[in-house]
């Protein structure tokens, strides 16, 4: 079960994000559903779990990106890795903690890529960006993130994991 | 309760091959892009079903909304048209008159200068998977002989280039993405540039020289140095001349002739050889500037 979900998430996940999610954008900024997956699958399953989801959406999200074939790879890996440390050294898992914890780990994404992406381009340029995309997809991806969790912890009773080595989110 | 953790768990196998991928990547940047290129063939083909499933849907979608839920506004619209109408019919009584002069010579530069190019049409079926981008997806790949760097067109101008080619899909860099580059040429004054995507979604032709006379409506073509795009293909018109202090070059602030936010279908120019008119597989040439305004 729990593998035809992260089969579909990573064969489903990109083509919506692609073709739908035009419509769903604000100011043509549109959530990124790959790396609010990988949160959530870190926050829920682990660091293991979402640090793997994360190499595979990355990978996918890479192909039907103008940017470099690597780029998202190693992001979304390291997203999943952070969600997944993070939810364990949370005191409290609420869909609140969820939102600052995804509004943390999306604009510390943002930041690296717009590094990368417009490192050239000047300081006027980079804070337009920030301030421009950064920052409202950050806002964004946190919104859906703790609405998704919410909807997933209340009537799964899905929890974060705790403890080394426990796997709630097992299938 | 003890809980035993192995010194080879699979968390630490995990970590160490995402180390031994850091590796890769930043030390052997070229490999690691050639393997991935390789591995993400067959995962991209297998994506762009549920990819072009979408894509169908959205159009499915968007044709209700605009034969049904669009027709609220279709009054006041129709009042406004046939106002246009009366203005046009008027200015269309001069251009009858100079779209004779026009054929002549469009015929006579046809014969000594038009080049047609091989093109095939693509359908945008999705745009960049990222916000980071101004790139969007054709459903044609490298089965169909599309390749990284070939200039993508439609019938008003420059789009953009290809920047990835998967099996049956391609990634295509806006012109006005800031990554974008694009040797452009000043139609009126001959002076050339290179033609850059701005943060505000339009274009920006650099390295004009101080002593140039370029001035808002020029127009701006392709020049033909690089490779993708042949010499003439229109790109946008001159907005606004930007000039800095101690500066030693100008530049131009361009509004691209393409309304890349509505693009649906587009033309690959696959190849820049000639193609002779009776050629079936080659589709139609996109129109240069000069016949665009002679019509």
């Amino acid at each position: 079960m729990k593998r035809a979900l992260y089969a579909g998430l990573v064969f489903g996940l990109v083509p919506l994000q692609t073709t739908m999610l035009t419509y769903v954008g604000v100011g043509g900024i549109r959530p990124d559903l790959c790396l609010v997956a990988t949160c959530l699958v870190g926050f829920l399953a682990g660091e293991v779990e979402g640090m793997m989801l994360g190499l595979a959406l990355g990978f996918v999200q890479d192909l039907f990106s103008a940017g470099e074939l690597w780029l998202n790879l190693v992001t979304k890996a390291m997203i999943g890795l952070f969600a997944g440390v993070a939810a364990r050294h949370l005191a409290s898992a609420t869909p609140m903690a969820m939102l600052g914890t995804i509004l943390a780990i999306s604009a510390l994404s943002g930041i690296i890529f717009l590094g990368t992406v417009r490192g050239a381009g000047g300081l006027a340029e980079m804070g337009v960006a920030l301030v421009s995309v950064v920052f409202p997809q950050a806002v964004f991806d946190a919104v859906v993130g703790a609405g998704a969790y919410w909807l997933i912890a209340g009537r799964t009773r899905l929890h974060p994991t705790t403890q080394v080595g426990t796997v709630p989110f097992a299938g | 309760m003890v809980m035993l953790r192995s010194t080879f768990g699979p968390r630490r196998v995990l970590l160490l091959l995402l180390a031994l991928l850091f590796f890769v990547v930043f030390l052997l940047p070229r490999q690691a892009r050639a393997l991935l290129q390789t591995v993400g063939q067959p995962v991209a083909w297998v994506v762009s079903f549920p990819l072009k499933g979408f894509a169908a849907i959205d159009r499915s979608v968007m044709a209700v909304w605009e034969r049904y839920l669009a027709l609220r506004g279709v009054e006041e619209e129709n009042r406004r048209l046939r106002r246009e109408i009366q203005y046009l019919k008027g200015q269309n009584d001069q251009l009858q008159a100079l779209a004779a002069d026009t054929r002549r010579l469009a015929a006579l530069m046809e014969f000594k200068e038009r080049t047609p190019v091989q093109t095939l049409a693509a359908r945008v079926v999705g745009r960049d998977s990222t916000n980071w981008y101004r790139a969007m997806v054709l459903d044609k790949g490298e089965l169909d002989g599309v390749r990284a760097e070939m200039g993508v067109v439609t019938p008003a101008g420059v789009v953009g280039r290809v920047v990835k080619a998967t099996r049956s899909t391609s990634v295509v860099l806006l012109v006005s993405d800031p990554n974008n580059a694009v040797t452009g040429l000043i139609q009126r004054t001959r002076e050339e540039g290179i033609v850059e995507g701005t943060a505000e979604g339009r274009a920006r032709l650099k390295y004009i020289p101080l002593l140039s006379t370029v001035r808002a409506g020029d127009t701006v073509i392709t020049s033909g140095l690089t490779g993708g795009f042949p010499k003439g293909i229109m790109i946008g018109v001159v907005n606004r001349i930007e000039k800095e202090e101690g500066a030693l070059f100008q530049s131009a602030e361009i509004v691209p002739d393409v309304d890349l936010s509505r693009v649906e279908e587009a033309l690959i120019i696959t190849s820049s050889n000639p193609v002779s008119q009776s050629d079936p597989g080659g589709a139609a040439a996109p129109v240069e500037p000069s016949r665009r305004e002679g019509r």
